[in-house]
């Protein structure tokens, strides 16, 4: 074996150029590959913080038939004293804060709006006080102020605001249905613009004072939800199932974020099954640009197999040293990819790519909307390096056997 | 030592079946210098090939020192191709990569001899095949007749039974051709190793002691010369 590696690294010199241009076609893909691994993994990354700070929370308590009619909002199922549920969650150190999310019908009409209109939408009526212990909006208000209690002040979305035409002081009147099924209108004023890193609340982001919502709706101080935030969103089924033995949330539902974004999750699950068709691809690619050059360096030593066979050696310690040969064009390939992607990646994950234009125009389903930026991931490195032996090894492994597999006067006589 | 019974070896040349040899017999027993000619497409490379494992008989029998090689396996003819047969092609056939010495110690790589021993032997072939102090060669730096004097020391070295040499002077001018056959004519005296040539050379024709002429698949003379 030792000499079968000696010849083989004498071989890998000796045919340099084409050692490099093989190692280059590896080192191109694994670079390739692991910028898009970088970028893929970071949007994710970014996505779910964004999906956990600006939509659902780590986790949300609610009414335990909520959840299924979630679509229309409705006020049926409420938690009724939501007072004791917010104390024993303060009891336990968990950060929460109560919502009451409804649908109804936005109003808009012409002078100040650029025309009449009415818009279905979700409204989320939020506690200014204690919003900020679970989400992140008021850094993101770009325009007016934040909500006050007490005042029917509406937040609205940037990206709403802009395709509505609102602007900070415009009136805008809510029309909705108040828990008993009675018709309520709101009567409300833009006090703030928010412009957050979710394109889902700047796409369609109400906000309203949880007391005005509760005033209207005739709550009577009932509300939808208690979103808790988490110290690590990554572990909160062990929280949860804590939270679940209080009594005062015994009757109630606790959902974690990955059910609240199923939707979301749902679609990074697809996408990561695409994402893993394009690596597949890039590997294919350079699968295709490797081989050829394998072959054409397997077929021209032909002559010197057979008179290797010829000598006695073993088929198999032929195939081996040509399979040496390879991993070590694949070492070679896959060490220049990995420095490659990993110089590529330090801009990925200081800059990032700015991506505002698309996320504006376009709903990728990804929650950001503008800079994306990389994620460093040992493992795709080291998968990386692994893959770029083995693609080396794989593609090397036909030509080498149906080399071996002519008779040993016909390799001989090859030119 | 070399036993060829009624060999016969037919191959498929597209639609037509050629018969590349039809029925040799032939004897050749230890530190014979035979040499096998005839015109091209007599069969006598192929008789060489077959000698040499490097093909397979159609019928007959060919056996090397007592050992039928009909129904070995590939690696046990790989074995005997290693232990027992010395190569020396027309077109020298060496490593590139590897130096004079490495290629000539391949052989004994092969065979498992250990490093020191492999040492030993190859400088003393080298130095017997007239290439000492070129050790550290590799083959682009030597000339035609040296690197011939590179493959025949690589055949010798292990000792074989019998070198079997390929038009082993067609690359080579006449001058370097004769001093290579004056070389293997010395090492078939000094080691008794049996030497078989096919050739169509006339040059190679009068070094050799035995020559056994064949002619479209069938021996036609097979002589006996005095040295």
């Amino acid at each position: 074996m030792k000499f079968l590696v000696r010849l083989a690294t004498k071989n890998l010199w000796r045919y340099g150029r084409r050692t490099l241009i093989t190692a280059a076609a590896i080192a191109l893909g694994l670079a390739t590959y692991v910028l898009l691994d970088s970028m893929l993994v970071g949007a994710d990354e970014e996505s779910v913080r964004n999906l956990i700070w600006y939509e659902t929370g780590s986790a949300r308590v609610m009414h335990p038939d909520y959840w299924a009619e979630r679509e229309r909002a409705p006020l049926r199922h409420v938690i009724e004293d939501p007072d004791s549920v917010l104390d024993a969650l303060r009891s336990q150190d968990v950060a929460a804060t109560p919502r009451t999310t409804f649908s109804g019908e936005l109003i808009v009409w012409r002078d100040p709006f650029p025309e009449d209109g009415s818009l279905l939408v979700h409204v989320t009526a939020i506690d200014p006080e204690t919003d900020g212990r679970v989400y992140r909006f008021d850094q993101w208000i770009t325009e007016g102020r934040p909500l006050q209690a007490g005042e029917p002040g509406v937040v609205l979305g940037s990206w709403l605001a802009e395709d509505l035409g609102a602007e900070v002081g415009y009136p805008l009147i809510i029309s909705a249905r108040s828990r008993y099924g009675a018709r309520v209108t709101i009567d409300a004023e833009v006090v703030g613009i928010l412009n957050s890193p979710n394109p889902v609340i700047n796409r369609g982001g109400i906000f309203l004072p949880l007391d005005i919502a509760d005033l209207y709706l005739d709550m009577e101080g009932a509300v939808t939800q208690i979103d808790l935030r988490f110290a690590d969103y990554a572990r909160v089924e062990g929280p949860i199932a804590e939270l679940k033995q209080l009594p005062a949330l015994r009757d109630l539902e606790i959902a974690d974020w990955r059910l609240l974004g199923a939707d979301y999750i749902a679609m990074m699950e697809a996408d990561s099954v695409g994402s893993g068709i394009i690596l597949f691809l890039v590997f294919v690619i350079a699968a295709v640009g490797v081989s050829n050059t394998m072959l054409m360096t397997i077929f021209e030593r032909t002559r010197e197999i057979g008179m290797m066979r010829a000598l006695g050696m073993d088929d198999r310690a032929i195939r081996n040293l040509f399979l040496i040969e390879a991993a070590g064009i694949g070492l070679i390939g896959a060490a220049a990819g990995i420095l490659l992607g990993a110089l590529g990646n330090i801009p990925m994950v200081r800059v990032g790519i700015d991506y505002s234009a698309m996320f504006r125009t376009m709903d990728a389903g990804y929650r950001s909307t503008g800079v994306l930026y990389g994620a460093w991931v040992p493992s795709t490195f080291v998968i990386a390096a692994l893959m770029g032996v083995a693609l080396a090894v794989i593609v090397a492994l036909v030509p080498t056997r149906r080399a071996l597999r002519m008779d040993i006067p016909r390799a001989l006589s090859r030119q | 030592m070399i036993s060829v019974t009624n060999v016969q070896k037919q191959y498929r040349d597209g639609d037509t079946t050629v018969h590349a040899l039809r029925g040799v017999s032939l004897s050749i027993e230890q530190g014979e210098f035979i040499s096998i000619a005839g015109p091209s497409g007599s069969g006598k490379t192929t008789l060489l090939n077959l000698i040499g494992c490097i093909d397979t008989a159609t019928a007959g029998e060919i056996s090397i020192d007592g050992r039928a090689v009909a129904g070995c396996g590939k690696r046990e003819l790989a074995a005997i191709r290693r232990e027992k047969l010395g190569f020396v092609f027309q077109s020298f056939n060496l490593i590139p990569v590897l130096t004079a010495f490495e290629n000539v110690a391949f052989s004994l790589t092969l065979t498992g001899t250990p490093d020191a021993e492999a040492r030993e032997r190859t400088m003393r072939i080298l130095d017997e095949v007239g290439l000492a102090g070129m050790e550290d060669r590799r083959p682009s730096q030597l000339s035609g007749g040296q690197q011939q004097r590179v493959a025949v020391a690589r055949a010798l070295v292990k000792e074989p039974t019998v070198v079997l040499a390929d038009e082993p002077t067609a690359n080579l001018d006449s001058r370097t051709g004769h001093a290579i056959l004056e070389l293997m004519v010395e090492m078939n005296r000094r080691h008794n190793t049996t030497f078989v040539f096919s050739t169509h050379d006339q040059m190679v024709m009068d070094y050799a002691r035995r020559l056994t002429m064949l002619h479209d698949g069938e021996i036609v003379s097979d002589e006996r010369r005095s040295a």
